[in-house]
C-alpha cells in the first residue's frame, strides 16, 4: 500500500508539469503592449469601447510602468513566446532590432491622413504614430510679466541670459526658489531631459526641419566645436539657474512639481506634463520659447511623433488584421479622436481630427505648428543606450563642476567613438 | 528494489528536470551566446569566439565597476557582520525586551530591497539634506548618494542595516548552541566577558561565521535592486578619461550593457566572468573559514 500510493503521488508531481491551460476563445485575441503610462487609464477605457463594439475581437492593453525598461521587457516577451499584437518602437534603433517582427502598413487607411508615419528605409510604412509631441523651454506666463519680461524676446542666448539674471534679482519678490526647473539625475531617472530633449536643440535647432546635415556630420564624427560650446554655454546657464537639488538628485516629480507650484519660472519639458500639471492644480499661463543657445532670433519648437505603434508580423493573419483595423478606429473614428485628444490630451498626428488638447503646453504646440518653422526630434536616431549610457553621465557631470571645455571634450570624444566609417 | 528505483526516479524528476532546464541548460546556453553576436532577438548567430571577453577589459565602465564592487563587498562584509554580531550580543543577554530588539533588528530584513531603495533614496536626497538646512551643517546639504566620495559607503549603510538582522539570526541561533557549562566553566575560571567573548564565543562559532561570510559576500557581491532603486549608478563621475557612473556595481553594469546599449552578448560574456570571479571568491572564503571550525 505504502509503494503504492508513493508511486502514485510521484506520478502527480510528474502529471503536474504536464498539465497546460487549455483555452477554447472563438475571438480573435489581440493585445496592445505599451510604455506612456500617463494614458493607462484612458488606453483601457478605449479598449473596453473597442471591444463592446466589434464583438468579434478582443483586446487587452498592457502597460509598463514609467521609466521602466520597455526594450527589455518586450525581450522577455519575445523570448516568453509572448509576443504582443501591437507594441512602440521609438526610432530606426528600434525598428532595426525588431524588423523581422514589423508588419508592412502600407495599403491601412490611417496612413494617407497622417505625415507623420514611420517609414522603413526601404519605403513602406510600418510605423502608426501615437501622437505629436514637443518641447522647448517653457515658462510661467504670469511670473515673466510680474517680473516685466516679455517672452516675445526671447529670442536669442543673450535675451535669455539677461532675463535669467533679471529674474533671479528678483527671487524673493516673486516667490521662487530658483529660475529654472531643471533635471539631470541619473539616480532620479531624469538624465532623458537635458542628453536627449534639450541636446536635440543642437542637432537640429535653427535648421530646416528636413534637413539633417548637421546630423549625418555628426554621426561621421565631424562635431561643429563651437556649435557645441554654444550649446554648452546654454545647458549651464539653464543648470546655474536652478534648483541644485532638484538639478542633481531630483526626480520627475519633483521637476514638474517645482514649476507647478510656482516655484520655478522655467522649465525643461516637453508637453506630456500638461496631465501632471493638471493634477497639480497649475492654472497660470504658460507658454514655450525655444532653446536659444546662439544669437540668431528663432521661436522654432522641437516637434515630433516620438513613437510609433507597429504590427508584430509574426501574429497570425487574423490577429495582424485585427490590429490594423484597431488603428484605423483610433485614427479615422471620432470616438479615437476623443480618446486620443480630449481623453488622454495628446496632440494629434492624424489631419481628420479636429479636436484641440486642452493642455496648456500641448495647445502651445497646436499654435506653434500653424506658424510654422519648427525643428525636428533627431536624438531617437542616436545607437541604442547612446543618450542614456554615454551622454547621460557627461551631462550630469557638467552639473557637478565639470567644465564646458571637458564638456565638449567628452561629447566630442563620445560622437567619435560612435562614427560610421 | 527494482520498482523502489522507479519511484526514486520519479520522486527525484521533477526538481532534477527543473534544475536541468532552468539552470543547467541555460548556463550553457549562456556561455555559448557569450561567443556570439547575440543580440536577443535575432536567432541566426554568428560565431566570435572571445571578442566579447576581450572587449570588456578595455572599457572604463567595466573595469570601475569591477573595482567598486570588489571594496562594496568588503566594506559590507566587515559592516553586516560587526553589526549583525553585536546585535546577536545584545539579543542574547539578559537584557530587558531581547526578543523585541531580536524581532525589531530583523524586520528591515522583511522590506523588499526595491522599497527600501526608494525609501531611503527620499531619506537621503529630501529629508537629510532639508535637516542640514534647517541645522546649517554643510555636510547634510549635498545628499550622501550624490557625491561620488559617498555614494558606496551610503550604500553600504542601507545594506547593513538591511542584512544585519537577518545575519543576527543565524549569530544567536549559534550562541544559543553552545553549551552554557562551557560558558559557566570560563565565568569561574575568572574571565571576564570580553574574554569570553572572544576566547570561548566566536571560536566555537566559527561554523556560524563560515556561513555569515558567505552570505554577505555573495549578498553584496550580486547586490542589484538596492543599487537600481537608490542610486541608480549615479552620481556620474571621471575615469580614465570618459564619464563612468560612481555606484554602477557589476550586476548593474550587465543589465545596463544587455538592456540599455543593446548588446547582449558581451552583457552575456561579462555575466560569465562574472559568475567566475564570484565562484573562485566564494571557493576561497569557505576553504579558509572551514580551516578554522573547531569540532563543538
Amino acid at each position: 500500500m505504502r509503494k503504492f500510493l508513493s508511486l502514485a503521488l510521484a506520478a502527480i508531481f510528474v502529471l503536474g508539469l504536464a498539465i497546460i491551460p487549455a483555452s477554447a476563445e472563438e475571438k480573435v485575441d489581440f493585445s496592445v503592449f505599451q510604455l506612456k503610462v500617463e494614458i493607462d487609464p484612458m488606453i483601457q477605457a478605449f479598449a473596453k469601447l473597442y471591444n463592446e463594439k466589434h464583438p468579434g475581437v478582443n483586446l487587452t492593453v498592457e502597460t509598463l510602468g514609467g521609466g521602466a525598461d520597455y526594450g527589455g521587457a518586450l525581450k522577455s516577451k519575445v523570448s516568453a513566446d509572448a509576443m504582443p499584437t501591437i507594441f512602440m518602437i521609438e526610432g530606426i534603433g528600434g525598428y532595426d532590432l525588431w524588423k523581422d517582427y514589423i508588419a508592412d502598413m502600407s495599403d491601412a487607411e490611417w496612413v494617407k491622413d497622417t505625415d507623420l508615419a514611420f517609414y522603413s528605409p526601404d519605403g513602406k510604412v510600418v510605423g502608426f504614430p501615437i501622437a505629436m509631441e514637443g518641447f522647448g523651454l517653457g515658462y510661467n506666463a504670469e511670473i515673466l510679466e510680474k517680473a516685466g519680461v516679455d517672452p516675445a524676446t526671447l529670442t536669442t542666448f543673450s535675451a535669455v541670459k539677461a532675463a535669467f539674471e533679471k529674474i533671479d534679482g528678483m527671487k524673493d519678490e516673486l516667490g521662487l526658489d530658483s529660475v529654472t526647473s531643471v533635471g539631470t539625475s541619473i539616480a532620479g531617472e531624469l538624465w532623458w531631459v537635458t542628453s536627449q530633449h534639450v541636446f536635440n536643440a543642437f542637432y537640429a535647432g535653427y535648421m530646416d526641419y528636413n534637413d539633417s546635415t548637421l546630423y549625418d556630420n555628426l554621426r561621421k564624427g565631424e562635431v561643429d566645436t563651437e556649435r557645441l560650446t554654444a550649446f554648452a554655454n546654454y545647458l549651464k546657464l539653464l543648470y546655474d539657474y536652478a534648483d541644485q537639488n532638484v538639478l542633481q538628485n531630483g526626480n520627475y516629480d519633483a521637476q514638474v512639481a517645482a514649476f507647478a507650484n510656482q516655484k520655478a519660472a522655467f522649465i525643461t519639458q516637453g508637453n506630456w506634463i500638461d496631465p501632471n500639471l493638471k493634477q497639480l492644480e497649475a492654472n497660470f499661463k504658460m507658454g514655450y520659447v525655444s532653446h536659444n543657445f546662439l544669437e540668431e532670433e528663432s521661436t522654432g519648437l522641437y516637434m515630433a511623433a516620438p513613437s510609433w505603434f507597429v504590427v508584430n508580423a509574426k501574429a497570425t493573419p487574423e490577429q495582424q488584421k485585427a490590429a490594423v483595423d484597431f488603428l484605423n478606429y483610433m485614427a479615422l473614428t471620432e470616438d479615437g479622436a476623443n480618446y486620443m485628444v480630449a481623453e488622454a490630451g495628446m496632440v494629434p498626428a492624424f489631419k481628420s481630427v479636429k479636436l484641440l488638447p486642452a493642455g496648456p503646453f500641448s495647445s502651445a504646440l497646436v499654435e506653434a505648428s500653424a506658424r510654422g518653422g519648427n525643428f525636428n526630434w533627431r536624438f531617437g536616431q542616436n545607437p541604442d543606450g547612446f543618450n542614456q549610457g554615454t551622454l547621460g553621465p557627461i551631462f550630469e557631470l557638467l552639473a557637478t563642476g565639470t567644465s564646458v571645455e571637458d564638456f565638449v571634450t567628452l561629447v566630442t570624444a563620445a560622437f567619435e567613438e560612435i562614427a560610421v566609417k | 528494489m527494482k520498482r523502489r528505483g522507479i519511484v526514486d526516479f520519479l520522486f527525484i524528476f521533477p526538481t532534477a528536470f527543473a534544475f536541468l532546464m532552468v539552470i543547467i541548460v541555460p548556463f550553457f546556453m549562456g556561455i555559448y551566446y557569450a561567443m556570439t553576436d547575440w543580440d536577443g532577438v535575432k536567432t541566426v548567430l554568428n560565431w566570435v569566439g572571445f571578442k566579447n571577453f576581450t572587449g570588456m577589459f578595455s572599457e572604463p565602465q567595466f573595469i570601475y565597476s569591477f573595482q567598486i564592487t570588489l571594496l562594496y563587498t568588503v566594506i559590507n562584509i566587515v559592516l553586516v557582520n560587526i553589526a549583525g554580531f553585536l546585535m546577536s550580543l545584545l539579543a542574547t543577554s539578559r537584557v530587558k525586551g531581547r526578543n523585541f530588539y531580536r524581532a525589531g533588528f530583523f524586520v528591515p530584513n522583511l522590506i523588499g530591497g526595491i522599497v527600501l531603495g526608494y525609501i531611503w533614496q527620499f531619506m537621503f536626497n529630501n529629508v537629510f539634506v532639508d535637516m542640514g538646512k534647517a541645522m546649517g551643517l554643510a555636510a547634510f546639504q549635498t545628499s550622501f548618494i550624490a557625491r561620488k566620495e559617498t555614494v558606496i559607503w551610503a550604500m553600504s549603510v542601507v545594506n547593513t542595516w538591511q542584512y544585519a538582522g537577518y545575519i543576527m539570526m543565524i549569530y544567536v541561533a549559534s550562541i544559543q548552541s553552545i553549551p552554557d557549562s562551557v560558558m559557566e566553566a570560563a565565568n569561574v575560571d575568572g574571565a571576564n566577558y570580553i574574554t569570553r567573548v572572544f576566547k570561548i564565543m566566536m571560536p566555537m562559532m566559527a561554523s556560524a561565521f563560515t556561513i555569515t561570510i558567505f552570505l554577505t559576500l555573495t549578498n553584496s557581491f550580486k547586490q542589484f535592486d538596492l543599487n537600481a532603486t537608490l542610486t541608480n549608478g549615479g552620481p556620474a563621475m571621471l575615469y580614465m578619461g570618459k564619464a563612468v557612473r560612481a555606484s554602477q556595481l557589476l550586476a548593474m553594469d550587465i543589465y545596463r550593457t544587455a538592456n540599455q546599449f543593446n548588446l547582449m552578448a558581451p552583457a552575456q560574456a561579462k555575466a560569465v566572468v562574472f559568475f567566475v570571479v564570484l565562484v573562485v571568491f566564494s571557493l576561497v572564503q569557505v576553504y579558509l573559514n572551514k580551516r578554522r571550525e573547531v569540532e563543538a
